[in-house]
């Protein structure tokens, strides 16, 4: 687990693979009844921590603003990570699936015991963050964000993708 | 636990201040960046003035990304914020092309270098003008060497716009030349070595530059006599 700061908001992240239950977390979320509130992240889609804080920066804004689009200030935390501006898509891509089995979890202003109990509720194994860079699936990143090669060239994927985060709101 | 903390998240440094814009740096989550804020104009009507800045924020956002996409370096764009008219975007360490090139005029040319940001400048241009993007404000003082590995990065895109017309291309790089001749005459005719480089890299170069002969006659306004 590590924890980062951004403006006073503290955001906790744990990586897992192997993950058995996502079917039973998906619904426990889509059900309103995860405890505590958490999201969690396709990881694959994830090759650095970079982008995660970019776009975590981008939903405690606009929660301080009371401007979130969607309907949790974690599931805005999804729907910021994906660079797109269609929800129902942003969730599946960048959520997690029934059939996910690579994961991260994220949570703001977490206290000790709630990461425990996140830790508890997701049965997999929890792996250094140090891993998103070789676990990150390029091909899959290039196409969701539509990564062309010259930009491939000058970039890593982490600085592609957090310019798309940042740049959705001005297309 | 352990905690990352960046500590000075939220404390400007003024850099510069424009007719349009202030600069500051700051950190963003941990990382030193820039931050460019247009500010109000006063004597504009205030709902006229909210719009037109809000526009030019959002097409330099654009402008700056769309760069990136047709594969030339401009700083990586961390955060756009609509309602305190702030981009947020990476801090390229390394000198402008201004600063080499006034040194190159202090010290003495160094060939090797000069070709080298030269030929940079006309690839990077050449790649702008295919994808239809024109900077419109290409001066050296707007062109950044990254320490380490010498990548030559674009900056200040607010005055560009997408077209595709030779015209545009062709004032595009009369600017430049202009400023070349005015700040660096001492190193020679860098702006041939730019536009060899800008043939190579442009396809559709021979419009461009033949239209360059064109403007250079008469200057970059077209004349609206007749």
């Amino acid at each position: 687990m590590k924890v980062f700061e951004i403006n006073g908001t503290t955001l906790s992240l744990v990586l897992f693979t192997d993950v058995t239950n996502s079917k039973e977390l998906l619904d426990a979320m889509q059900a309103g009844t995860l405890e505590p509130e958490v999201a969690f992240l396709n990881a694959s889609l994830i090759p650095d921590v970079f982008p995660i804080l970019a776009a975590a920066h981008k939903t405690l804004i606009a929660k301080s603003r009371e401007s979130l689009t969607t309907r949790t200030l974690h599931s805005e935390l999804v729907y910021n990570y994906s660079g797109s501006k269609h929800i129902t898509e942003s969730l599946k891509r960048c959520g997690i699936s029934d059939s996910s089995t690579y994961v991260l979890a994220a949570r703001f202003n977490a206290s000790l015991d709630e990461m425990k109990a996140i830790e508890k509720l997701i049965n997999g194994k929890e792996i250094d963050m140090e891993e998103l860079h070789a676990r990150a699936n390029e091909a899959q990143i290039q196409k969701h964000y539509k990564i062309s090669g010259p930009e491939m060239g000058i970039s890593s994927l982490a600085d592609a993708i957090t310019c798309r985060i940042a740049s959705r709101d001005a297309l | 636990m352990e905690i990352k903390a960046d500590e000075k998240d939220g404390s400007l440094v003024l850099l510069k201040q424009g007719a349009e814009a202030r600069v500051f740096e700051a950190t963003f989550v941990g990382r030193r960046s820039i931050v460019k804020e247009r500010f109000s104009k006063k004597y504009r009507h205030p709902s006229l003035d909210s719009k037109l800045t809000l526009k030019r924020l959002n097409a330099e956002a654009r402008c700056m990304t769309k760069a990136r996409r047709l594969g030339v370096p401009t700083p990586v764009l961390y955060s756009v914020d609509p309602v305190l008219h702030t981009l947020t975007f990476e801090y390229v360490e390394g000198p402008s092309v201004k600063e080499i090139f006034l040194d190159f005029g202090l010290h003495g040319v160094v060939e090797e270098r000069l070709n080298d940001v030269a030929m940079q400048i006309g690839d990077a241009i050449g790649k702008l003008h295919d994808g239809g993007l024109i900077h419109g404000d290409l001066t050296t003082s707007n062109m950044l060497i990254r320490n380490g590995t010498n990548q030559l990065v674009l900056i200040d895109f607010g005055l560009s716009f997408t077209s595709t017309l030779p015209e545009d291309k062709a004032v595009d790089l009369f600017v430049l030349e202009r400023a070349l001749i005015s700040m660096h005459s001492s190193c020679g005719n860098v702006m041939d070595r730019i536009l060899a480089a800008y043939r190579k890299s442009s396809k559709q170069w021979s419009s461009t530059l033949n239209k360059l002969a064109q403007v250079r006659q008469r200057g970059r306004k077209r004349t609206m006599v007749g």
